[in-house]
């Protein structure tokens, strides 16, 4: 099975090849209205399933824990409560980023769910669980209807 | 259990940082070629099905499942690949026997981690391409998120996650078949760069390439053939919630969940009492002591504090990853669960050389599917059948 011995490492052949993926992301009636409230009027909303007492954030049309429909709407945040954050120093190539970037799981006020995202304006030292932020939109004229229009969260107040 | 399945034949290559001289087809004929004359069997006569497990872009190839079968043995016959972990593909195989049409059927799992050029942007690529891809951030960050909640809830520490380290790169010096065995103290693992905090270096698993064939009998063929089958007395999988808002970002639900399943199958009311050692996910050293709670082998918040105390050190009274796990042996993509599996077949027949435990006759395996998933598997297998010598 294996090769003969070789003293010749760079005679081993390998051949290299990359395929460009471009792909459409259908977001769908619950996709819809939440980015549309984003990008409108800077809200951001949930669905509530008043049956498992939780509130998903974004809105979505189903609830995973008990699979009924969802329809009631409900206004959440801008404010909410870090519960993970992590800095990190690599970028997608595995390159040093500096300055690094905080990311966050926080925790809206009025829903049961977390968002993913950056955090910024925080000394690392202070970037804790427990902290108290806010999404910080993009402006009106800027926002496309997706969620980088929540440039970063940072803390309230 | 009614009719029982067992392990009959194990055969891997590898495990090593890279393989420029083999291809990964060659890699896997290797271990198939091993593990048949393991079992004693001919795979072109005696195997009746194979399910392998690869994720196609891990393999750079579009429907990568259908390059699978003539490595293996398996041109022209049964064959079918699962986008899953190695331990899923292990219940495939499990339950394909358990339908009484199937008497040997064959698992593969492979890595060939070495060429993958762009890993984190095919694991990033994994993520929500709406709510969480945008952000473009390295996919290190969800587990790093998760590490920060686990340790918060848990109150597990920097030192007891780098004490998991230290163990199992130990662990791995005493199997010739890892690929990073080390010696090195906590300190040096915490004082190792801080790449997504908390996360350091050494509490990252790097990849190893390999392959892994294992093959499974009904009870009849396996006392046949078999003078050491490894009893599969319990399998289960689950998911928690799959996307990052919804998810329990502090316990491994999946594994909580895979376990009970293993144990209900096993008949195991007291996994502490009944599993005597494990082999268990450590991708990051934190998963380690998250999945041993899960698990149930010790209570919420305990696991730290034990591998601290060297209870789950090789003479401990709850040995894991005596292979070295993926933090010794290497992670080998979709085959670190089958490579948790093998230790403990090894360990079972008492093959394990010089990491041998003495007189062991229930063990564990479990996998994680990696980041971002949510997906686990849990194996308990036995020696003995219930109580009965095989």
């Amino acid at each position: 099975m294996p090769l003969d011995p070789t003293l010749h490492a760079d005679d081993l052949r390998a051949w290299y090849g990359s395929m460009p993926v471009t792909s459409r992301y259908t977001v769908g009636p619950a996709g819809e209205r939440f980015f549309r409230a984003m990008k409108d009027a800077a809200r951001i909303l949930g669905t509530r399933c008043g049956r498992c007492n939780l509130t998903y954030v974004p809105g979505r049309l189903f609830c995973e824990r008990c699979f009924d429909e969802l329809t009631d709407w409900t206004e959440v945040g801008p404010s909410g409560t870090i519960e993970a954050v992590t800095v990190v120093h690599l970028d997608l190539d595995g390159a040093l980023l500096e300055p690094p970037v905080l990311m966050a799981l926080v925790r809206l006020d009025g829903a049961d769910t977390v968002l993913y995202h950056r955090l910024s304006g925080v000394d690392v030292a202070d970037a804790k669980i427990g902290l108290r932020v806010e999404a910080a939109f993009r402006r009106l004229e800027d926002r496309t209807g997706s969620i980088l229009d929540i440039s970063h969260f940072r803390p309230a107040g | 259990m009614t009719h029982p399945v067992a392990i009959i034949g194990v055969g891997w290559s590898g495990f090593r940082p890279v393989t420029p001289d083999v291809s990964y087809k060659e890699l896997i004929y290797e271990a198939a070629v091993r593990a048949y004359a393991d079992a004693g069997v001919d795979p072109r006569r005696d195997v009746d099905s194979f399910v392998t497990v690869s994720e196609d872009f891990h393999e750079g190839t579009s429907i990568f499942d259908e390059y699978v079968p003539d490595q293996i043995g398996g041109a022209q016959r049964p064959v079918h690949t699962i986008t899953g972990d190695g331990l899923h593909g292990l219940a495939a195989a499990v339950m394909q026997i358990l339908t009484g049409r199937f008497r040997v059927v064959v698992v593969e799992g492979h890595s060939k981690a070495s060429n993958i050029l762009t890993l984190p942007h095919i694991t990033a690529y994994a993520l929500d391409p709406i709510l969480n891809r945008p952000l473009q951030v390295n996919p290190l960050a969800v587990a790093a998120l998760e590490a920060c909640r686990y340790m918060h809830e848990s109150g597990a520490t920097r030192e007891q996650c780098g004490a998991v380290v230290t163990k199992n790169r130990r662990n791995a010096l005493r199997n010739p078949a890892a690929a990073y065995g080390a010696d090195l103290r906590t300190e040096d693992v915490l004082a190792s760069e801080v790449v997504a905090s908390p996360l350091a270096r050494l509490e990252i698993s790097d990849h190893a390439d390999g392959a892994i064939v294992i093959v499974l009998a009904d009870a009849e063929t396996a006392r046949r053939l078999s003078p050491h089958p490894a009893w599969i007395r319990g399998i289960g999988w689950a998911n928690d919630s799959p996307s990052l808002e919804s998810r329990c970002w502090a316990r491994a639900v999946y594994a909580e969940r895979a376990a009970a399943m293993a144990y209900k199958m096993a008949g195991i009311g007291n996994p502490v009492e009944e599993i005597q050692f494990a082999e268990v996910d450590d991708t990051y050293a934190y998963k380690e002591l998250q999945h041993l709670e899960a698990l149930g082998l010790c209570a919420q918040g305990r696991a730290g504090p034990l591998t601290r105390e060297g209870a789950t050190a090789p003479d401990g009274c709850l040995p894991v990853n005596v292979s070295g796990g993926s933090l010794g042996v290497g992670h080998l993509l979709e085959a670190s669960g089958l490579a948790r599996v093998l230790e403990v077949v090894l360990q079972l027949r008492g093959h394990a050389g010089s990491r041998q435990l003495g007189d062991v006759y229930t063990g564990l395996a479990q996998s994680w599917r990696g980041v971002p998933t949510t997906s686990g598997a849990v194996a308990v297998l036995s020696n003995q059948l219930g109580g009965r010598e095989s």
